[in-house]
């Protein structure tokens, strides 16, 4: 028997794909964002309010990721962004090689921001780098205010996070400031949004910032 | 449902390191898993034996996990301390001006393999057949 050292990470294959692309989206200034959420959240709406907003101000590329179908990259495309949809067919997340492959696709203007929407689920995205620059985590009003500390490594692993539905507070048992003060417990830098897509609160806030990042001043 | 892929990942990995060293089969191999690192060790090793099985070189081959604790440094007192539920708060001045020092691993450290007796030299393998050798010396002089 013959002991042979490895000492790898174990997703170093996946890691070094994701540095490539990190590296080949700064050559062309593109800022990235890795959206991730359980099932329903809001990803896409807020990706179509955030397209139609930002619409001759930046140029807004959104990798889609989906077990099945294409709805969500229809959804982008009739609000004029541009979209490559990757279907996982069952896997619960997305990896790097799919995101480079996407990449070859996408043909983005320099300096613009490109989404990628990961797939619904707060638990595997997590582990995955996918070559993003920051990562963003959305939760909403209509599920349980529990999620930072059900899910606390994709809290601890994410730059910024998201309240959607923010308008439906008043009618369910959802507590914000709870929310806020978990989320900041695991992770202290976390930057918060409170937003709603249906009524557009909050999305001046999160557009104005999201021009300060794809410029590279946030 | 993760541990498959990550599996899978280690699968990919020691296989391609196996082929290098012209194993015949791989015994065990060794990781590092962080406690903050979100793998279930149980659901990786049934994925792990179970993805193993469909490759002869890697059928039988055992799991061996070192589990690392979730641990972080505070940087006003410099205590380190075990981090609970995955808030990174000093337990000592409550202040959350910490850094990480350990949890988050996902390593393989090394694996053991049994390799051809005549097969050509692999990568580093100068080592193992050295090896070979003193151990067949030491068994005559022993």
């Amino acid at each position: 028997m013959v002991k042979v050292v490895i000492a790898q990470n174990i997703l170093a294959a996946n890691d070094s794909i994701a540095d490539d692309i990190r590296q080949s989206l700064a050559i062309r200034n593109i800022h990235t964002i890795n959206i991730m959420s359980s099932p329903g959240a809001g990803k896409t709406t807020l990706l179509e309010r955030t397209i139609e907003r930002l619409h001759g101000q930046l140029d807004i590329g959104v990798i889609d990721g989906d077990i099945e179908t294409s709805v969500d990259a229809e959804r982008i495309l009739a609000v004029g962004g541009e979209t490559v949809q990757i279907n996982t067919r069952g896997a619960c997340h997305l990896e790097a090689h799919m995101i480079r492959q996407a990449l070859d696709q996408l043909t983005m203007a320099s300096g613009g921001l490109l989404f990628i929407e990961n797939i619904g689920n707060l638990i595997c995205p997590a582990h995955w780098d996918l070559g993003e620059d920051i990562r963003v985590v959305m939760v909403c009003t209509t599920e349980g205010d529990d999620k930072p500390e059900k899910y606390p490594q994709m809290f601890a692993s994410s730059q910024v996070m998201i309240i959607n539905k923010i308008d439906l507070q008043p009618y369910v048992d959802y507590d914000v400031a709870k929310v806020k003060q978990r989320a900041l417990a695991i992770n202290s830098h976390l930057r918060i949004f409170e937003i709603s897509c249906r009524t557009d609160s909050g999305l001046d806030t999160w557009c104005e910032w999201l021009v300060t990042f794809a410029r590279g001043t946030a | 449902m993760h541990e498959l892929a990550i599996a899978q990942s280690i699968i990919d990995a020691v296989g391609e390191k196996a082929a290098e060293c012209n194993a015949t089969q791989i015994k065990s191999v060794h990781l590092r898993i962080g406690e903050a690192s979100g793998i279930f060790t149980d659901s990786l090793t049934f994925s792990f034996e179970m993805l193993a099985s469909f490759d002869p070189v890697l059928n039988g081959a055992r799991l061996l996990i070192d589990e690392v604790p979730h641990r972080a440094r505070c940087r006003q007192c410099n205590s380190v301390f075990a981090v609970a539920n995955f808030v990174p708060q000093c337990p000592a001045c409550q202040t959350w001006d910490t850094e990480i020092v350990s949890g988050d691993e996902l390593q393989i450290l090394e694996m053991e393999i049994e390799t051809e007796p005549h097969s050509p030299p692999p990568d580093g393998s100068e080592t193992i057949v050295d090896e070979q050798k003193s151990t067949g010396e030491k068994s005559i002089h022993g």
